[in-house]
């Protein structure tokens, strides 16, 4: 079951690189027809336990990583990088701790995770997160034969933001710095 | 005290998103960025917060009656826009001139100047000179 094939992704798949599509659909309000839809694309890597990048290229280049402490995100735009810990950022990225997250254990600990009814073509497993303040309502993690394929995330506001992954590839090995990030000459970093 | 108006979203009203980037010349310097959409006018309208990392940090709506910071499903009221924004940013955001510049007008207010030279490309950066602390405001418009 979808399960099953959580639990066999974080334990087998130690690392991945995959391009992605992020449809974000914000909630009607009153005098609203057709709801607001912005999508975004990039690349997405990540690194068992505790590393990952997501490389934002459209509709504008935002570069977002986690090096296993702190976590920075760049925007070339404003020049500006954020810094903020890792941990603290963790749960306003969801993505970030579904695939990065060491085992299923490490899930359980801030999801109740059950099996939800197969859609789309995939196999997905319900993540509900413990925390009650948080803002995020509900994730949904869909599979295609074992392989991770799309989160569907729906925050407080009503705001759902899905991801699908292209093809991940899991065998390529990344550097040893390829989760550091060294902010450009000139831009402010800021910390939060 | 007042209660919320009805949502605005007509169909007339232009909207404008972007991501904003605010400095606070305070010592240790104060920061604020986040994504953002705002339609309406000065007078009338709405701002939605969106954090770098996507979660929503509230909606704010105003009139000249007042001003509402929608937060999950708590609304909090507020005299006005300045008094709000300060709240959320740390320091009153220029919805007077703003709403001018996004339409590439120069306009100088409550201590604010423009540089609206790369209006065309979506770029807007504005200064508040007086009153202290100073005030740097970066616009990317989508």
């Amino acid at each position: 079951d979808a399960l099953g094939e959580l639990q066999a992704f974080l334990k087998n798949v130690r690392q991945g690189k995959a391009t992605f599509t992020q449809t974000v659909t914000s909630p009607l309000r009153q005098g609203e027809t057709a709801p607001r839809v912005q999508t975004s694309s990039g690349v997405f890597e990540f690194q068992r336990p505790d590393r990952f990048r997501f490389q934002y290229s459209r509709p504008f280049e935002q570069t977002i990583v986690a090096d296993g402490q702190t976590l920075w995100l760049y925007d070339p735009d404003l020049q500006q990088v954020t810094i903020r810990p890792q941990a603290e950022a963790l749960a306003q990225t969801p993505a970030a701790l579904i695939a990065s997250a060491a085992d299923v254990r490490a899930l359980q600990d801030t999801f109740e995770l059950s099996n939800a009814p197969d859609a789309d073509g995939l196999r997905w497993v319900q993540a509900l997160p413990k925390a009650k303040d948080g803002q995020i309502q509900s994730i949904r993690i869909g599979f295609q034969q074992g392989r991770l394929a799309a989160l569907d995330i729906l925050d407080s506001f009503g705001q759902r933001s899905q991801i699908r992954f292209g093809p991940m590839d899991t065998q390529t090995a990344f550097g040893p710095g390829h989760f550091r990030f060294q902010p450009p000459p000139g831009a402010d970093v800021i910390r939060q | 005290c007042a209660t919320p108006p009805p949502p605005l979203g007509g169909p007339s009203d232009h909207r404008w998103s972007g991501r904003l980037a605010l400095q606070i010349e305070t010592d240790p310097p104060q920061h604020f960025s986040a994504a953002f959409e705002l339609s309406g006018q000065a007078s009338a309208g709405e701002l939605r917060l969106i954090s770098p990392l996507g979660q929503v940090l509230g909606t704010a709506r105003w009139t000249p009656q007042g001003a509402w910071l929608q937060r999950g499903r708590e609304e909090l009221p507020y005299a006005d826009m300045d008094e709000l924004t300060t709240a959320v940013t740390g320091t009153a955001l220029p919805l007077e001139p703003l709403f001018q510049w996004l339409r590439g007008e120069p306009a100088a207010l409550g201590g604010w100047q423009a540089d609206l030279s790369r209006h065309a490309d979506g770029r807007l950066q504005a200064r508040r000179l007086q009153p202290e602390p100073a005030v740097q405001l970066r616009l990317v418009l989508h």
